[in-house]
């Protein structure tokens, strides 16, 4: 009974119902089951897939990936860490996964992951030991949870020319009434609203308490008013700072980096409470399909042409201490990065690991206050 | 059909014999065979969902886990706390605003169409429903273009001479997520209103024209109440999704413009409460219900009124 002529049967009129019924059938048990087939066709000669931002996912970052593997690793991508564990709590498996200090704790709570053996790593001996050693990463017999990769800070971009300056740079920028509808944030709680704490003088150490909720929350209402959209895509608001649309906004060192690089005068403020630090890092899903694409990609990412590419394009700071041998302490200062990271780090407000409730809260609260409540 | 034209081979006659004969003479039987394909999907991609959703909906957050006892606090807590029926109330405004600014604008097209266009009728469906055939993420993304402070609006504008500043109010507010939502789904406005208008029977407004209406009292005695089939499936096609939506207004809303559907998004994103998300979800779909049940009876209220 070949398709052709049951085809032929059709078209003369010959088919009668139930060979119809037959095939109908036939293309709807087809049609249900066409997702069981193999797929390895669609698999892209298995690579290793990379959980992370949007600004990640680009090949700069992969060379020694690339010259090992053939191909680039597959990129999915977050708008924000709560948004990423919430996928592989739901179930989504990736290799590698770019979490920040600020929820190491709870990515590990989560068992979602592995530790990593830092002996499979070739960049391992030089990546910065200040930044391994942050508070809960040691995974015991010398692995840790998370490889650090890249740090800096949150801050203000704002436009020079537009932005007409109070005395020193302050947070007191992104409460400015005069710039009303002018001025944007970070969508995610993780940036916002620690530098909401940092905008009340609330010490992070206190940030969990009672009265720090209702403090920060005070002065989030304060100025939710006053800005025009709060997101988490980076594109959107160096745009609008480009175009004029925004004077200041909230974001990270690679938004004011990337905008000088193309001739908008911004500055990548050091407000006088100083600005949130962070650093972030990567970790193997407990179930990563491609263990050695995983290392391959860590190992990519700690390497120095991909340290270089992230210090000079992006202005971050990257956690291998010879990516920054070819920079001058002069172009560092002026990116707000460092050979030292630890001078930065503590200028700044370190980010304090907080547990699974005070996320909820805070996520919760803030998401009310975003809407106007 | 023509298998008695045509005997066909011994097998299928002769079915006494044959296991097929038992499955085709018990047409129930065959019948659920056929539908069985669509209804193992049904049950696995939506009545599943949405008993696990109504289930869940009962939880509550524990930690990383929930806690599973039963209890109505999350909808205590929808009903309590004013942030929920604000968005609640913008959603269906936004949508309803949308919805009736697409059936309207819509309608005089399909018109044109149904009564006035003779040769190439399926010419000119194709090319109105062409804008449709890009993805829906990417229209939203294009209005952000048409309507940013350097948008095509803004600076065509400004190059006239009509504003000195760009317009700020044009993106992020409600007034985006409506023009917005109002273009996008007008294809699921204009197929329906042009399958209800072709169908009414020309003679019907002859005999009007004979006894005397205007074109005026023609339409609104003929034509609109017997279109009334297609401006109800085209207002539920549109209300119901554009009233739970949640790209659009993530994209153009700005902090003003939130909608329901970006808080049940944040319930099972960053504030992780998947129960009260569920909650939610079940609240959206009942008031959505209900708003179809009262559109129903109005508009059956309407056709018996003016039949």
């Amino acid at each position: 009974m070949g398709l052709v002529t049951e085809l032929d049967k059709l078209r003369h009129g010959r088919l009668d119902r139930r060979a119809f019924n037959l095939a109908l059938l036939a293309a709807g048990i087809g049609l249900v089951s066409a997702p069981l087939l193999p797929r390895r066709a669609l698999a892209q000669g298995e690579q290793g897939t990379f959980f992370t931002w949007g600004g990640y996912d680009i090949p700069e970052l992969f060379g020694a990936y690339q010259a090992k593997n053939g191909a680039l690793p597959n990129f999915a991508i977050f708008g924000g860490t709560e948004e990423g564990l919430t996928k592989m709590r739901g179930g989504f498996v990736v290799d590698v996964a770019h979490p920040c200090n600020a929820s190491l704790l709870r990515w590990i709570a989560s068992g979602l992951f592995q530790p990593i053996d830092v002996s499979r790593l070739s960049n391992w001996p030089d990546v910065m030991p200040e930044l391994v050693s942050i508070t809960g990463n040691d995974a015991g017999e010398g692995r840790t949870w998370l490889a650090p990769f890249d740090w800096g800070q949150t801050s203000i971009t704002y436009r020079t020319d537009l932005f007409e300056l109070q005395g020193e740079e302050s947070w007191d920028m992104l409460w400015d009434e005069r710039y009303a509808g002018q001025l944007a944030s970070l969508a995610s709680g993780g940036d916002a609203w620690w530098c909401g704490a940092i905008k009340a003088g609330v010490p992070f150490t206190e940030i969990a308490t009672d009265a720090a909720f209702d403090r920060v929350a005070e002065v989030m209402r304060a100025q939710r008013p006053l800005i025009r959209v709060y997101t988490d895509d980076t594109t959107t608001l160096e745009q609008a700072l480009a175009s004029g649309e925004l004077a200041a906004a909230m974001t990270w060192n690679s938004s004011a980096t990337q905008l000088r690089s193309q001739g908008v005068p911004v500055k990548f403020a050091q407000p006088k409470e100083g600005a949130l630090t962070w650093v972030c890092g990567v970790m193997i899903h407990k179930d990563a399909p491609n263990l050695d694409r995983a290392y391959d990609i860590i190992d990519s990412l700690l390497s120095v042409e991909a340290g270089e590419f992230m210090i000079r394009d992006y202005g971050y700071g990257h956690s291998n201490a010879r990516s920054f041998e070819s920079f001058d302490s002069e172009t560092l200062a002026g990116l707000g990065v460092s050979k030292t990271p630890a001078d930065i780090l503590a200028a700044g407000h370190f980010q304090i690991p907080q547990d699974e409730e005070f996320e909820t809260r805070m996520n919760e609260l803030f998401e009310t206050i975003k809407a106007g409540f | 059909m023509s298998s008695i034209a045509e005997p066909a081979p011994g097998g299928v006659l002769s079915g006494a014999r044959s296991p097929g004969a038992w499955f085709y003479r018990r047409p129930a039987v065959a019948g659920y065979a056929l539908l069985s394909p669509a209804m193992a999907i049904m049950l696995v991609g939506v009545l599943l969902p949405v008993l696990i959703l109504v289930a869940m909906s009962f939880w509550t957050r524990g930690g990383i886990g929930f806690d599973t006892t039963p209890t109505l606090d999350n909808y205590r807590k929808a009903a309590e706390e004013p942030i929920y029926l604000a968005l609640l109330l913008r959603s269906f405004w936004v949508a309803g605003i949308a919805t009736v600014a697409t059936v309207a604008l819509c309608y005089p097209m399909a018109y044109y169409v149904a009564f006035h266009v003779h040769r190439h009728k399926m010419l000119w469906i194709i090319l109105m429903t062409l804008p449709f055939w890009t993805s829906y993420l990417l229209r939203v993304f294009a209005w952000k273009v048409i309507l940013g402070y350097e948008g095509v609006i803004n600076s065509g504008f400004l190059s006239l001479g009509l504003i000195a500043e760009p317009l700020a109010f044009l993106l992020y507010s409600p007034t985006a997520v409506i023009i917005t939502l109002a273009h996008a789904w007008a294809a699921f406005a204009i197929l329906p209103l042009y399958v209800s208008l072709e169908k009414i029977d020309r003679s019907l407004l002859e005999a009007a024209t004979d006894l005397g209406d205007g074109p005026a009292r023609r339409f609104f005695r003929i034509t609109l109440p017997l279109s009334v089939p297609g401006i109800v499936s085209a207002t539920f096609l549109i209300f119901i999704p554009t009233t739970g939506d949640y790209i659009t207004p993530a994209l153009l809303g700005g902090p003003d413009g939130a909608m329901i559907g970006n808080l049940i998004q944040l319930q099972f994103g960053p504030v992780n409460n998947w129960p009260m998300g569920a909650a939610l979800s079940i609240v959206l779909m009942l008031w959505i219900a209900l708003t179809g049940f009262v559109f129903l009876y109005l508009a059956r209220t309407f056709r018996e009124r003016s039949a």
